[in-house]
């Protein structure tokens, strides 16, 4: 019989020896992505098969399956190229720090945080080009992530909450300490930013769920305000974008902050505010993939509307698109919908201000995905251009990212998580009462 | 009972067979096609034969106890509303599709329209036989989206520009009627349909929105579910995503205009025991009813394009509609909608040979003015006579006496019918002004067939209410929820009067030549208004112009935050 706490570490540590096991191929691109790929699948297995012996969270199983499940996507989603190997190692090695912290493995968990802080910031500053030049801020905000990993293994109760509020609003993006967000989603190198863009913020929520609750009220209620702000703050200059990797951070950005002005008002992070989050960040991991065969095609930070008419040219890829799109936009039947209604259903408003403004980005999102899917899909076909319709691992790629994003809509919210009652422990503005 | 899922399924099917398989049979599949769609429609009647006779259906997959766990629970209730809904949406589905399949038959992508139609449907009759309100989101936005996917062609500018119109549009009001479902599950628990009137009607709840300011639970939650049927209704200020839609191949107009037009009626019927608790709802939608009613039927007046004439039309009937519903009398606007969705789709189909024709024929459809016009005969005048005033009349004591309609106890009921009056009288006035009224036989011919017909609606009106709300206290309570202040319902009844009266004096005395005192402005006003009712009073450009002052104010904001740059 194998001991419970020894399973947690299993999943964990299946991604870091596929890591070290795949380094052997890496004169090879294509069976290094096929290592990646497969090391990536039986960590999936292996949470699926050890999921009953795995402690629940507070925020549900959710995340530990989508974190390999967005992994095999990140690693088929690109073509097979040299210049991609280091971001297949990376993204397994991710996955088993990213693991660890979920697994909340005792000290290793800690130095996983602190590890994923580090790493990313170092490869930001590694990884800077003309069209994306060095951000000091994003680099500086990870450093500050880092100290406060560090911070969580203080013996003070009170510090510890603080950091880790302050370490998930690096993780889960919270204005102001939201540059990390975008730096990451811009400046990584390959794949790694359609890995980034799930696995940050699910941890970042993992460290909020036990430090909600310890945080002050008027703590608890500055967060809701900085919420509020990054919510509208993100989906105004999500519309304002041209660049499409900065527009689907921006539009994250704003969606994340939704999941903060609940998990302020409740000070806590529900089984629904993991499905939000993962679905919104499976999402824009989608397009983020669907931008990569863009990028592959016609070079890097293209300008939509000059690759205009790929309805006609890739017409799978345009279905595909559109569905993400869709997806990413808040539509129903899809799991982003789903995490918003259940946010919208459970808990109460916190404040009428705060529900119009939640409102406003949710509408704002088919503004700028739809422009921006328009503008690539749409308009007249460029002789000019050569199109080339997805290949089959793309296809296999967004084929189960929008597949899970229906199944994770249509799926009862109490698959990964037996649901809990919240009830709004604090308001932030004028509070929506009602007398019976 | 689960047979009835057969309905959607056949439309599912019909979509399948046109989507998938090789591009040789695509023609014989396209055909083959019509079949499962006219079984949906023959199941459709089927249905509303069943739910007549034995009772409302329900088929639900999920368990109502734990309906919290799922975010989506799928399930049908298909009563009479949902039933007649059903049948017409399949019926005029039959034909479209029939029609479709020849208008497109050269079309490059006439295999993605096919399926879309069919896919369209199955939407359409899921939205209106879902079981509760998440469900019929669900669909409701789907629909946003495939009329989105159905108005647009990839390769043309205004097209794309009308067609994203019309996404983002609906979007807007949708994220009131997303609005409006939150409020409703907070407030009350639930959001199966019969659950949520049962209990709306017994626990009133009042909101704070602002220190001083409250409203009722009711009316902030039907506010909201009216803002999301204005959208898909196209009512005023909400209008603008139909004209822009109107580059769509003319089979989808009428689908359009006989089928998903009719989802914001539906949806306020589907609500009716909720929307009968708020009077301010009821009287808001009578306003903006009234409203697109007025400016939808000047705006098509002067409107120089078959297709823009025909939307324009559309708008002013769903705001009619709308009226209807804000008068409480919730039958007659589907009665009403049901009439119009037939009549229009007729028409739109239609219109192709109208332009062909017009092509042929340089003079069709104009008809060349007499050089010198004769004065209007005595019996012109004794037939206008007749007509508004006696008739009116008539109308009044068949009502009361006839049909026992308590209209000293219905005010909606009253107004609907000086509305009569007023509309009755505008054409009888256009056919009195273009001469057409010029013997015995035609004038006797005119009034028997305006009798019969306003006999006939009203019987039918009156019969169709008993079929779809059997409960005469419910109407009756409807229509009591609408009724406005004693000083409002005077002042629209003596402007109705007024408005009538003034047309025939004016009509009388400009016929004989006699001088109007009428101030230089107003004459002035009265031509200049036709420019901005031909513009369509620059809704578009003003809707541009919003748009663009919002876009040029997130630049601004965008370029003075660093962001990314820093």
């Amino acid at each position: 019989m194998i001991d419970g706490a020894l399973l947690a570490w299993l999943p964990a540590g299946i991604p870091l020896l596929g890591a070290v096991s795949s380094i052997p191929f890496w004169s090879n691109p294509h069976r290094l992505k096929i290592s990646a790929v497969v090391w990536s699948i039986v960590s999936l297995g292996s949470i699926a098969g050890f999921s009953g012996h795995l402690m629940t969270p507070p925020e549900g199983l959710l995340p530990l399956y989508l974190l390999p499940l967005t992994a095999v996507i990140s690693i088929l989603g690109q073509p097979i190229h040299v210049d991609h190997r280091l971001s297949w190692i990376a993204i397994l090695g991710f996955l088993g720090l990213g693991l660890s912290v979920l697994m909340n493995l005792p000290v290793v968990g800690a130095i996983g945080l602190l590890s994923l802080f580090t790493l990313v910031a170092v490869l930001l500053y590694r990884h800077h080009s003309v069209l994306w030049p060095m951000s000091w801020w994003g680099i500086g905000i990870y450093g500050m992530g880092a100290l406060c990993a560090v911070g969580t293994l203080a013996p003070d109760s009170s510090l510890v909450s603080v950091a880790s509020v302050l370490a998930g609003a690096v993780l889960l993006p919270l204005v102001p300490f939201h540059d990390g967000h975008l730096t990451a989603l811009t400046r990584l190198p390959g794949s790694l930013p359609s890995f980034i863009v799930v696995l940050l913020p699910l941890i970042g929520l993992h460290e909020l769920a036990p430090a909600l609750p310890m945080i002050p009220d008027v703590a608890a209620w500055t967060v809701g305000l900085f919420a509020l702000v990054g919510t509208f703050y993100g989906a105004v200059k999500a519309l304002a974008q041209t660049r499409t990797r900065l527009l689907l951070a921006y539009g994250s950005l704003s969606f994340y902050s939704i999941v903060w002005w609940f998990a302020a008002a409740t000070r806590s992070a529900t089984p629904r505010s993991a499905l939000l989050v993962g679905t919104v960040g499976l999402a824009m991991s989608g397009l983020l993939v669907a931008w990569q065969v863009v990028r592959t095609r016609y070079g890097d930070d293209i300008d939509p509307q000059a690759v205009s008419g790929l309805a006609s040219g890739m017409p799978r890829y345009a279905v595909l698109l559109s569905l993400l799109a869709l997806a990413a936009m808040g539509l129903p039947p899809f799991g982003v919908f789903a995490g918003f209604m259940g946010l919208l259903l459970t808990v109460p408003f916190p404040s009428t201000s705060g529900l119009v403004i939640t409102l406003f980005a949710w509408l704002a999102a088919s503004w700028y995905i739809m422009q921006m899917t328009q503008r690539l899909l749409f308009g007249l076909r460029r002789p000019e251009l050569r199109y080339t319709d997805v290949l089959h691992a793309e296809l296999a790629a967004l084929l189960i990212v929008v597949l899970v994003l229906l199944a994770l809509g249509l799926a009862p919210a109490t698959l990964f998580a037996p649901e809990r009652t919240v009830s709004a422990a604090s308001s932030a503005g004028g509070s929506l009462a009602w007398n019976r | 009972m689960t047979l009835v899922l057969l309905i959607p399924l056949f439309l599912l099917v019909a979509a399948g067979l046109v989507l998938v398989g090789p591009s040789h049979s695509r023609q014989a599949r396209a055909r083959m096609a019509a079949y499962p769609v006219g079984a949906a429609c023959l199941g459709a009647a089927a249905t509303l034969y069943l739910v007549a006779t034995t009772g409302p259906i329900t088929v639900r997959f999920y368990d109502l106890s734990s309906v919290a766990s799922f975010t989506i629970p799928i399930g049908f209730y298909v009563d009479r509303l949902s039933a007649i809904m059903m049948t017409l949406i399949t019926a005029v589905s039959v034909i479209i599709y029939n029609y479709s399949i020849g208008y497109m038959y050269q079309d490059r992508h006439a295999r993605r329209y096919l399926a879309m139609i069919c896919l369209t449907d199955f939407v359409l009759i899921c939205m209106v036989s879902s079981s509760n309100l998440m469900m019929l989101f669900l669909f409701w936005q789907v629909l946003s989206y495939l009329l989105y996917v159905l108005a647009h062609n990839h390769g043309h500018a205004g097209t794309l520009a009308g067609a994203f119109k019309t996404f983002t549009l609906l979007r807007a009001a949708d994220t009131a009627f997303l609005a409006g479902i939150a409020l409703a599950y907070q407030l009350y628990g639930t959001l199966e349909f019969q659950d949520l009137f049962a209990r709306a009607a017994e626990t009133p709840t009042t909101l704070s929105l602002w220190p001083g300011i409250e409203m009722s639970g009711a009316t902030a939650v039907t506010v909201l579910f009216f803002i999301g049927a204005m959208g898909k209704s196209a009512q005023f200020p909400i209008h603008l995503w139909l004209p822009g839609s109107l580059f769509a191949p003319t089979p989808v107009h009428a689908l359009l205009h006989a089928g998903i037009i009719n989802a914001g009626g539906f949806l306020i019927n589907r609500l009716a025991p909720l929307f009968g608790l708020s009077s301010t709802t009821l009287h808001v939608a009578f306003v903006i009813g009234t409203l697109t009613a007025i400016l939808g039927a000047t705006m098509m007046l002067a409107q120089n394009d078959i297709k823009k004439t025909l939307g324009f039309s559309t708008i002013g009937q769903m705001g009619y509609m709308i009226m209807e519903c804000g008068l409480g009398a919730f039958s007659l606007a589907v009665f009403h909608l049901i009439a119009h969705g037939l009549f229009k789709a007729t028409v739109f189909l239609n219109c192709g040979n109208v332009i062909h024709k017009a092509r042929q024929e340089p003079h069709f459809p104009h008809v060349e003015r007499q050089a010198n016009e004769e004065g209007l005969s005595r019996l012109t005048w004794s037939t206008g006579f007749v007509t508004t005033l006696f008739i009116p009349l008539l109308i009044l004591l068949v009502t009361h006496g006839v049909l026992r309609i308590p209209l000293l106890e219905s005010q909606g009921t009253v107004i609907f019918l000086f509305f009569i009056w007023i509309t009755s009288s505008q054409a009888i006035l256009t056919l009195t002004r273009l001469r057409q009224v010029a013997s015995w036989k035609v004038s006797t011919a005119m009034l028997a067939t305006l009798l019969f017909i306003v006999f006939v609606y009203l019987g039918a009106a009156e019969a169709f209410t008993a079929f779809l709300y059997p409960d005469p206290d419910a109407v009756a309570a409807y229509f009591r929820a609408a009724d406005f202040p004693d000083w409002m319902f005077d002042l629209i009844i003596g402007m109705a009067t007024v408005l009538t009266i003034a047309s025939w004096s004016y009509l009388y005395m400009t016929a004989h030549g006699r001088a109007i005192r009428m101030p230089n402005w107003i004459e002035g006003f009265r031509i200049r208004l036709y420019l901005p009712f031909m513009n369509r009073l620059y809704a578009d450009e003003l809707h541009q112009l919003l748009g663009n002052t919002v876009m040029r104010l997130v630049h601004r904001l965008d370029k003075v935050e660093g962001g990314w740059s820093r």
